[in-house]
């Protein structure tokens, strides 16, 4: 008898998927009812004429030329609402490197517009934000911060941490890959589809108006955090990006966020995202996973116990 | 016969399980949401028969010209398959013999794909073939060449350097002495841990199915996605979603003190060919780099777009730490359709490990020590 010893299998996950699947059959169809939302956050259309921005970069068929290494300076990883300089959560071992620096916060208007309910659900977040779990219950997307774990940050979060990123652009498709973790997702500029499948990175289907590129971002999880501080969306959220250069080197950002099962109205972060100039910028490798391990799988007595040779 | 032994249970989320079955997906999702693509599939004669065709078609195809990218470069965008039945060695009975006939070829395929496809039903979790998992379902063709490795001629990876050798015996000599309750670090290997894919560099790696504990003969997402812009061609995985940025502009590698689990890759085009070039590998112990390979692993790929659908993919081994000379490999990688991968989150509650660190640690209380494709480092 032949013995096929597989490093992987992926046969709970395809037994979930087809339960998901499934459960999907019966729910109403979740893509459509997501489509039919009220296209609040959609932005107006731009002027047809194009601005007549000088000294932009152009591709080709001559949209903004994105191509390059792009990074935003804010502290709203730590909260994308205003707050103060604080310690970190182990101010007894790790004093001022694991402080968390002031901020203005990215937040148009100040306040993120919480239903009560999810008002409560942010502070319990921000309470058990440093919960880390592995397990199959199915609870076990109810966790601390997912950027603690080294889980895809999602969007827009992936666009304001503290990492640089890389924009390649052709003509169909636009790919962004991101140093944290190496995340990437695909915009599609040519063939837009509803999400096919819930995705942390969710689903890109990108447009230009004008100068502008829009990103119409739909097809989450549901288990994004927006920052440290327990800032969240729900997988009904639908994110509207707008990149919009302003010069060979920086862009306006912009991300409208609507997801009526926690907001009580569309909201608007938006920050400046500059070019990385150093002529040897290159993204490397932030692989996080082994970084976690000894955090995730010591509580299971499946990290190499410390007075244990690993060879 | 074949058992299916499946040490890892779901460390790959709804997004991976949907690229390897899409059909059943798009099957059962809400209506309206997307055409379904043709079904996959899962007779094997009519499976073995359009790769057959398939082949003949690139084989006997002569003076394609490679469309060109508005800026010039040669259109090597896409998706390309890395899954293969063609050993990475060739076997010893069969000598110095470097190629098939068109006929050998095929009945070659067509032995490993009904291997590939036979299930056991008394200890199968669940069918392969099934869920478009099997390589011959995901597009893997035949092949004249009767081993990946061209080089040395007798298709057979070198001979190891002393230090290899030593190194190799007291790996075994720690192996057999390991603690049972050691952890995923050691019972967990990378791809189990969700650090690497099966495979981004180099992309294809041969096998045949059931005889290699890497299992990197699968069809399961063999994809790599081909992303050209100016001045640069991104790869990007769909197994781990692994990433690999290949500038083209003649810049120099990063310092030797930076290391990376993927290298450091430089790439320029000779005519059609992209070249790329790959150095500053990490060393990852207690695993070890493709084949066995330490940091000083340097790795030569081409690529060639040899046809519509046809990529000839040729690399160069080099680690003058492991082996006493470099050896090479000569190979295709068909394209796929559509154009795309989808998300392939690993880690995010990769609760997978902790059955495969759990189940290594009581087999070896139990004594097992022969750990091959069980999670174990290569």
């Amino acid at each position: 008898m032949r013995i096929r010893r597989t490093g992987i299998s992926v046969l709970v996950a395809a037994i979930a998927f087809i339960a998901a699947a499934s459960i999907q059959g019966q729910a109403p169809a979740p893509a459509a009812a997501r489509q039919a939302q009220p296209a609040a956050a959609r932005p107006a259309a731009t002027p047809p004429a194009r601005q007549a921005a000088t000294g932009l970069a152009r591709t080709d068929d001559g949209h903004p030329n994105l191509n390059g290494i792009w990074q935003a300076i804010t502290s709203a990883n730590y909260d994308i609402e205003a707050h103060n300089a604080k310690p970190g959560p182990r101010p007894e071992l790790m004093g001022a490197w694991g402080a968390e620096p002031a901020g203005m916060g990215i937040v148009e208007g100040g306040t993120i517009p919480y239903k009560p309910e999810a008002l409560k659900k942010r502070e319990d977040n921000f309470k058990n934000r440093m919960l880390v779990k592995v397990t199959n219950d199915p609870h076990r997307f109810d966790t601390g911060d997912t950027e603690l774990q080294c889980f895809r940050p999602g969007v827009p979060r992936a666009n304001y941490m503290p990492f640089p990123f890389q924009i390649f652009q052709n003509r169909d498709q636009i790919l962004m890959v991101y140093e944290y973790k190496g995340a990437m997702r695909t915009v599609f500029m040519d063939k837009h589809q509803d999400a096919p499948v819930d995705s942390w990175m969710g689903w890109s289907n990108g447009r230009w108006e004008g100068d502008t590129l829009v990103i119409d971002v739909t097809g989450f999880n549901g288990h994004q955090w927006l920052d440290r501080a327990g800032n969240f969306f729900s997988d009904t959220a639908h994110v509207v990006e707008r990149w919009t250069p302003r010069g060979r080197d920086h862009m306006m950002y912009e991300a409208t966020i609507e997801d009526p099962a926690v907001y009580t109205r569309p909201w608007k972060v938006s920050f400046p995202v500059y070019r990385r100039l150093e002529a040897n910028a290159q993204l490397l490798e932030f692989n996080c996973v082994p970084f976690v391990e000894e955090m995730m799988y010591t509580p299971l007595g499946l990290y190499n116990p410390p007075n244990r040779s690993s060879r | 016969m074949r058992n299916r032994m499946l040490w890892m249970a779901g460390a790959a989320t709804l997004a991976t399980v949907m690229s390897l079955s899409m059909t059943v997906l798009l099957a059962q999702a809400p209506a309206g949401t997307k055409k379904a693509l043709p079904p996959t599939t899962t007779n094997t004669d009519a499976a073995i028969k359009a790769s057959a065709d398939a082949f003949k078609k690139s084989v006997e195809l002569k003076n394609y010209t490679v469309p060109k990218k508005s800026w010039g470069e040669p259109d090597i965008s896409g998706v390309w398959l890395t899954a293969t039945y063609t050993r990475l060695q060739r076997p010893t009975e069969l000598g110095d013999k470097e190629f098939y006939t068109e006929e050998e070829a095929i009945a070659e395929y067509k032995k490993a794909a009904e291997s590939d496809a036979e299930v056991d039903p008394r200890t199968v979790h669940y069918d392969w073939k099934e869920y478009a998992m099997d390589a011959w379902q995901g597009g893997a063709t035949p092949n004249l060449r009767t081993s990946l490795i061209v080089d040395p001629k007798n298709g057979r990876l070198p001979p190891l350097t002393p230090e290899a050798q030593q190194r190799r015996q007291a790996a075994a000599a720690a192996a057999r002495q390991m603690d049972p309750m050691l952890g995923v670090k050691t019972f967990g290997n990378l791809y189990t841990r969700c650090v690497l894919g099966l495979g981004a560099i180099p992309l294809v790696r041969g096998g045949m199915p059931g005889a290699d504990s890497a299992a990197t003969a699968a069809g399961v997402t063999a994809e790599a996605f081909f992303f050209q812009s100016p001045g640069y061609v991104t790869i990007v995985m769909q197994s781990n979603n692994d990433v690999r940025i290949i500038p083209t502009d003649n810049r120099p590698h990063v310092p030797s003190q930076v290391r990376q689990w993927l290298g450091d890759s430089r790439g320029h085009w000779e005519g059609n060919t992209l070249v790329v070039e790959t150095t500053n590998f990490f060393d990852p112990k207690p695993a070890t780099n493709f084949q066995g390979s330490t940091d000083q692993l340097q790795l030569v790929e081409r690529f060639t777009r040899v046809g519509p659908n046809t990529m000839r993919y040729q690399y160069t081994v080099t680690d003058p730490k492991t082996w006493t000379r470099p050896w090479s490999v000569d190979t295709t990688m068909p394209r796929v359709d559509p154009s795309m991968i989808y998300e392939f989150a690993c880690h995010e509650q990769n609760y997978g490990l902790i059955n495969v660190v759990t189940g290594t640690q009581i087999r070896f209380r139990e004594g097992v020590r022969d750990l091959r494709g069980n999670g174990a480092p290569e």
